[in-house]
């Protein structure tokens, strides 16, 4: 065990890093693209292995690189290589869709940095594979020429970027605090609560992870961008791309020591943004962009928990956040998945739609899913005060919002502009099926069975469900009198600043042309000479 | 004499250095025909070997080492000195230059009957004379001497802008000559000062002896003065642009990625190695606000070209920014001034992969579409993938994302920012990374879309080799060990002034 667990976390990297180098060579790239589904593999056995025997690191100091593999790295890391493999098994696989180089390319990109941001153990290490899942994803839809595709594009990469630059100053803020030059993260994290750059390094880290899990207001790129995407690539991308947002305020918020003004900010922005994205969310009729707006209202629940913990001192939440976000991860990629299979017309309703059904209703707690689950782990985050009520509340708007989503579904293949690939009709159920049954294995990784199953947690669990169908109810009565939310809600006014901004340019072309001119120059030399003939006097 | 002008063993490799690539020169002129463009390239091995070699030497000695010319040591003769940083300058263009020549081969090939043609022949000598003229600059240890190697630098640079003889290349090469020359007057000037001053032009004797005086507040300035408008810092860059993106893609590339170095470089070596002593308050702050204003700048003008070469070449002036932030951040004694340091040299020489890789695939992108229209650039990645993916690392180092050399360097640079406390340089450096995402994404953006496309001219595999390979080194430049910081470090003048009294 002791050298089996560092083999496979260099393989977790190493083996799609291997199928990338291959694509590159022509003999090589049929046989390569034919297994890429392979390639998360060694990723599932390493987490495995750490569910079972406990983490594991191994660092590399020549390459400067250093990974670890903890629990609540190891549940997110066994669900998200999972569902790369079944994406990539089952759906990219299918002759019927040959994967276009560039999309595979981007594909394998992301996978590594997927992957890969839940092994990382040291700042350097985690802005590359951070970069990884963020970047080469717009390779995955942006290759469209359609305009809207494009849009979308160019906002989830101007999102993408605006994320990296926070983070990179507050990397760069976390290795300044750390008294002895160390980088791995742990360290950094520990000097942080004493660190002179405390409150920028947090505001940063909030900042740049929430961006990429579309926390109020950098939202807006999400629904876009996955109502633009094709259902394999929005599956992974929604299901473990986001994550890495979740694995890195896990691993860089300083929880265990009481923070109590950032918790309760970092909490309020959380609830803010899961009722946001039930509110517009359900003014969205593209199924695929009510989904984005699922995931961002689940995203502010895990926000939320995580600055109650923070508030709170409590150094056991990792492992409960885990494996809520790992619920979502199985559960949002199937939901992708059952897009594509109804929009392909070959789903008659009837069981299917129960299936769905009950698919939908597990990220709002429904009892016996895996999100029901998924909410008995969060539930002791949020306490027994004002924040649980507002927990089960969301909960309430999750069934809300999954419910419209249900309505939605038959109506899927009106806004599918690429032909969904064909396997997908019979595959989706045994996604589907996975995403429900799952969680129960890893339930008891971190909490017990037993214990979530008496007859009021079942309670617990179905009110919110209940309210939200009466929620539901009244809605439809009112379908036609609900404001028409444009996909992506403020960023139309964030792109209208963009496009402002712009016209500035016209400025520096003035500027340019003055500098130009020989008078300008000479008199800017001589300027430039005085200044520092000023500043160089005795 | 000064301890720093003791000769020193390998010092000698310092006078082959110079003396390879001169006799180069001589050669070429003398044998003519195919010969300039075999001895261009059949040199290029010995250089990088001796760039080697005294890049080991260095880094065995721990210290600078010195050769003095004709044994006579400073004040009487002249001294050759190489530091760290100057072995690593050296090895750097016993790279990039041979590399922009294999791939102009087919550019400037002497007809099959070997008649002489006006247009290799200066090609193959003028590059060899850049080799020349940079070798002198990174290890003359003497003012005039660097002065000499300024002006061979600058007629060389020149003809190399408009070896082709079109009308506009020969505009912007006159313009690029007028400028460097006025830039070479205040050179020149502030050097006669300071000669007047102190009796002498050694730096190490000069640093020695240095001490406040008017004469030297005036040669400060003016010797400054003109390394920036020799280096086209902004507001000084009006020759930069014309001169870089409408020369051949191979001058381009030597142009951008090692010419503008060499008067930075010398910039460097007379506020950290000459002037040190000199209680100057804010001429680091000036320094920096001009790059910071250059990173801006040249990033928005570089989003508003039209034409590839013209954005590269806009791109260049907003590199050459982040460089100067290295005067206010490494800078006197502190424990932030060595993370300061390594990222100025980081991202010189990342620039000068990076650029010099993006200008030849630039080159190749004009040969193949006929034109470098932005614009006109969709499906272009489909139908030459290699090139493209040069541009895109090229791209990926200069927006600093890892793995680059640019994304070391922005890294240390803000590093220092922080823990110096200047916040102001690391939202530059922030910003101008946002921009040069902007930038990139334009090229990238249009030619991965799926669209029809004729190539006139499938591009050159060659061609693609060399240009890929730069980026590759580019990439690789991130991944360097510590140990190469600490040859950075070697005769760093902060250190050395440290253990003075």
């Amino acid at each position: 065990m002791s050298l089996l667990g560092p083999i496979l976390l260099a393989a977790t990297l190493a083996v799609p890093a291997a199928f990338l180098a291959a694509c590159f060579v022509p003999r090589w790239r049929d046989e390569a693209l034919a297994w890429q589904w392979l390639a998360p593999v060694p990723a599932l056995l390493a987490a495995a292995a750490a569910l079972v025997a406990g983490p594991f690191d191994l660092s590399a100091p020549a390459l400067k690189l250093s990974l670890r593999l903890d629990l609540p790295a190891a549940l997110l890391l066994a669900v998200s290589a999972l569902l790369w493999i079944a994406v990539g098994a089952g759906v990219l696989r299918a002759p019927a869709a040959p994967l276009d180089r560039r999309v595979a390319v981007s594909w394998l990109l992301t996978l590594i940095g997927s992957l890969g941001v839940f092994v990382a153990d040291d700042l350097l290490s985690f802005y590359l594979v951070y970069a990884l899942v963020s970047i080469p994803a717009w390779g995955l839809f942006a290759f469209d020429p359609a305009p809207e595709t494009q849009r979308a594009g160019r906002v989830y990469m101007a999102m993408a970027l605006l994320g990296e630059a926070f983070l990179l100053a507050a990397f760069v803020l976390l290795a300044a605090g750390e008294p002895h030059g160390s980088l791995r993260i742990p360290d950094v994290v520990a000097a942080l609560p004493v660190s002179p750059w405390r409150d920028a390094a947090l505001a940063l880290i909030v900042a740049g992870f929430g961006a990429k899990m579309g926390l109020v207001p950098l939202n807006g790129w999400m629904p876009l961008a996955y109502a633009a995407t094709p259902i394999p690539a929005a599956a992974v991308l929604s299901g473990a791309g986001v994550k890495a947002g979740v694995i890195g305020l896990v691993r860089f918020l300083p929880l265990g020591i009481p923070l109590v003004g950032w918790g309760e900010a970092l909490a309020a922005l959380g609830f803010v943004t899961a009722f946001y994205g039930v509110l517009v969310g359900v003014t969205q009729p593209n199924p695929k962009a009510v989904l984005g707006y699922s995931s961002v209202s689940q995203m502010g629940v895990i926000a939320a928990a995580l600055g109650m913990a923070l508030a709170a001192g409590d150094a056991g939440a990792p492992a409960l956040v885990a494996f809520y976000a790992a619920n979502h991860v199985l559960v949002k990629g199937a939901l992708f998945l059952a897009v594509g299979a109804f929009s392909a017309r070959g789903v008659r309703p009837g069981l299917w739609s129960l299936l769905a059904l009950a698919l939908a209703l597990s990220l709002a707690g429904l009892p016996l899913t895996g999100g029901f689950l998924a909410k008995a782990a969060s539930k002791p985050l949020f306490g027994y005060g004002f924040a649980a009520l507002l927990a089960a509340a969301s909960s309430a708007g999750s069934a809300l919002l999954m419910l419209h989503f249900s309505a939605r579904l038959p109506e899927a293949w009106r806004y599918e502009a690429t032909a969904s690939p064909g396997p997908l009709v019979r595959f989706w159920p045994a996604a589907a099926l996975g995403a429900l049954v799952l969680p129960w294995l890893l339930f008891p990784f971190v909490g017990a069975v037993g214990d979530a199953l008496s007859l009021a947690k079942l309670w617990d669990g179905l009110w919110p469900i209940l309210l939200g169908g009466l929620l539901a109810y009244a809605l439809a009565s009112a379908a036609d009198r609900l404001p028409r939310i444009p996909v992506g809600d403020t960023i139309v006014v964030g792109e209208a600043a963009f496009a402002r901004m712009l016209r500035v340019g016209a400025l520096f072309d003035r500027l340019d042309a003055a500098f130009s001119r020989w008078p300008a120059a000479a008199l800017a030399l001589l300027a430039i000479a005085l200044a520092l003939a000023w500043a160089a006097a005795p | 004499m000064t301890p720093a002008d003791v000769p020193t063993a390998g010092g000698a490799l310092l006078a082959l250095a110079i003396l390879l690539p001169a006799a180069g020169i001589l050669a070429s002129f003398a044998l003519g025909g195919r010969w300039p463009e075999r001895i261009a390239l059949g040199s290029a091995p010995f250089a990088l070997a001796l760039a080697l070699a005294i890049t080991g030497e260095v880094w065995r000695a721990g210290r600078p080492i010195v050769y003095a010319i004709a044994g006579l040591s400073p004040p009487l003769g002249i001294a050759l000195r190489a530091d760290g940083v100057s072995a690593v300058m050296l090895v750097v263009t016993a790279l990039i230059v041979p590399a922009a020549g294999l791939y102009a081969r087919p550019l400037f090939a002497t007809p099959p009957d070997g008649r002489e043609t006006r247009k290799a022949f200066t090609f193959w000598i003028m590059l060899q004379a850049i080799s020349a003229a940079l070798a002198i600059v990174f290890v003359s240890g003497d003012l005039f001497n660097l002065y000499v190697a300024l002006e061979l630098l600058t007629f060389a640079a020149v003809p190399l802008a408009c070896v082709e003889g079109k009308p506009e290349t020969l505009a912007a090469a006159l313009r690029y000559l007028l400028f460097a020359l006025v830039g070479s007057i205040f050179y020149l000037l502030g050097a006669a000062l300071l000669y007047g001053a102190f009796g002498t032009l050694d730096i190490a004797l000069l640093a020695e002896r240095m001490r406040p005086a008017p004469a030297v507040t005036a040669a400060a300035a003016l010797m400054t003065a003109g390394l920036l408008a020799k280096t086209a810092l902004f507001p000084l860059h009006l020759w930069l642009p014309p001169a870089h993106a409408n020369a051949p893609a191979p001058a381009s590339a030597v142009l951008s990625g090692l010419v503008v170095k060499g008067s930075f470089f010398l910039t460097v070596r007379l506020w950290f190695y000459v002037l040190p002593a000199l209680p100057a308050i804010g001429f680091d702050a000036i320094l920096g606000a001009l790059g910071s204003a250059a990173v801006l700048f040249g990033s928005v003008m570089a989003l508003r070209q039209p034409r590839l070469k013209l954005l590269i070449a806009y791109s260049t002036i907003a590199q050459i920014g982040y460089l100067f932030l290295i005067f206010p951040l490494a800078a006197g004694v502190h424990p932030w001034t060595a993370m300061g340091w390594n990222g100025g040299v980081m991202q010189v020489l990342a620039h000068a992969f990076a650029k010099a890789a993006m200008f030849l695939a630039a080159g190749l992108v004009y040969e193949s579409l006929g034109h470098d229209r932005i614009d006109k650039f969709a499906g272009a990645a489909r139908a030459m993938p290699l090139t493209f993916l040069t541009l895109g690392l090229g791209g990926l180092s200069l927006m600093g994302l890892p793995p680059s050399g640019g994304f070391a360097a922005k890294w240390l640079l803000l590093g220092a920012s922080i823990a110096s406390g200047q916040w102001v340089w690391a939202l530059v450096l922030l910003a101008g990374g946002l921009l040069a995402a902007g930038y990139v994404y334009r090229i990238l953006a249009p030619a991965l879309a799926r669209a029809p496309i004729v190539l006139k001219a499938p591009p050159r595999r060659a061609g693609e080799a060399v240009a890929l390979t730069l980026a590759l080194v580019a990439v690789a430049l991130g991944f360097m060990p510590d140990a190469f910081f600490r040859l950075l470090d070697i005769g760093r003048p902060a250190l050395a002034t440290a253990g003075l009294p």
